[in-house]
């Protein structure tokens, strides 16, 4: 699981609405007393819709840009 | 004091090639302001109060649309200059917000200050004539990108310009590369599926790996 990249959740601007944990595709999120975390990495796909639908903007789901074979 | 900030302020790419007297002559009014992440350094149509100069961190420029979306203008860093448009216009307000994306140290010139000092030394007056060009230079890009090219165009032209291939500086969500590009969020994963779908890329997880150059190049054209 070294460098598996999840999506990041800011607590401080989550208001706690639970989207996230009703509509997670693969269920890998669950609220916990704090607030949403990623409770079953293993699921989650990095498929970024709980970026999509936070109402507060609190789960960002960010990309690096890389070359591949082909090279820049 | 004077001195350290001259030393500060020979780092920053404007006053680089000035004399020494120049520097000594903004290093007495320039002061010295410390902001954190997402802190906001200048708010859009506000007064403009002073010219801005970065000595450590990074900012990103930009303007909201009414409907509440952003268009980043420019990401600025070390040793690059904000706020000097409205500076020289009659009663000028601030072209556009200005927020801190890291921890950000810069160095503010009030107008009043600023006026005088382009008076004083010509060598500075130049100097700031070529920001004027550089900058003008930029924002026609930007017109040209957002009047002529397709969001495909677009995307295609900025993950060429942001491929890395070492150490990777930084990551970008959609929806920061929907606000460069003028554009909101679903198009951008939209058209990262399409070109995904043409073999152009390979969404890879967190990396959007770059698979054929002269595909990209060919899109960036549209």
């Amino acid at each position: 699981m070294e460098g598996w990249a999840l999506p990041e959740i800011n607590l401080q601007q989550c208001n706690q609405c639970g989207a996230c944990v009703e509509q997670c595709p693969t269920g890998a999120v669950e609220m916990g007393p704090e607030g949403p975390f990623i409770a079953r990495p293993s699921d989650c796909t990095y498929c970024a819709l709980c970026e999509t639908l936070c109402p507060q903007g609190a789960i960002t789901c960010p990309y690096e840009i890389v070359w591949g074979t082909d090279g820049p | 004091m004077v001195e350290s900030t001259v030393q500060a302020l020979r780092r920053i790419s404007l006053f680089a090639d000035l004399s020494d007297d120049a520097l000594i002559r903004i290093a007495r009014v320039a002061r010295s302001q410390t902001y954190v992440p997402g802190e906001v350094i200048t708010i859009r149509g506000e007064p403009c109060r002073a010219a801005y100069f970065i000595a450590e961190g990074q900012v990103r420029v930009y303007r909201l649309s009414p409907g509440g979306r952003e268009q980043v203008l420019v990401q600025l860093g070390p040793g690059q200059a904000f706020n000097m448009v409205p500076l020289f216009k009659p009663h000028g307000a601030n072209h556009a917000t200005v927020e801190a994306l890291t921890p950000v140290t810069l160095y503010a010139i009030t107008c009043k200050d600023l006026h005088r000092l382009v008076g004083e030394c010509p060598e500075l007056a130049l100097a700031l004539l070529r920001d004027f060009a550089s900058r003008l230079d930029h924002l026609t890009n930007l017109v040209e990108d957002l009047s002529l090219r397709t969001v495909r165009g677009r995307l295609a032209r900025f993950l060429l310009e942001h491929g890395e291939t070492n150490a990777i500086t930084r990551r970008w969500t959609q929806e920061e590369i929907a606000a460069h590009l003028g554009t909101v969020r679903d198009m951008v994963g939209r058209t990262l599926r399409a070109f995904a779908d043409a073999g152009l890329v390979r969404m890879d997880r967190q990396r959007i790996v770059l698979l054929d150059r002269e595909g990209l190049e060919a899109e960036a054209q549209r």
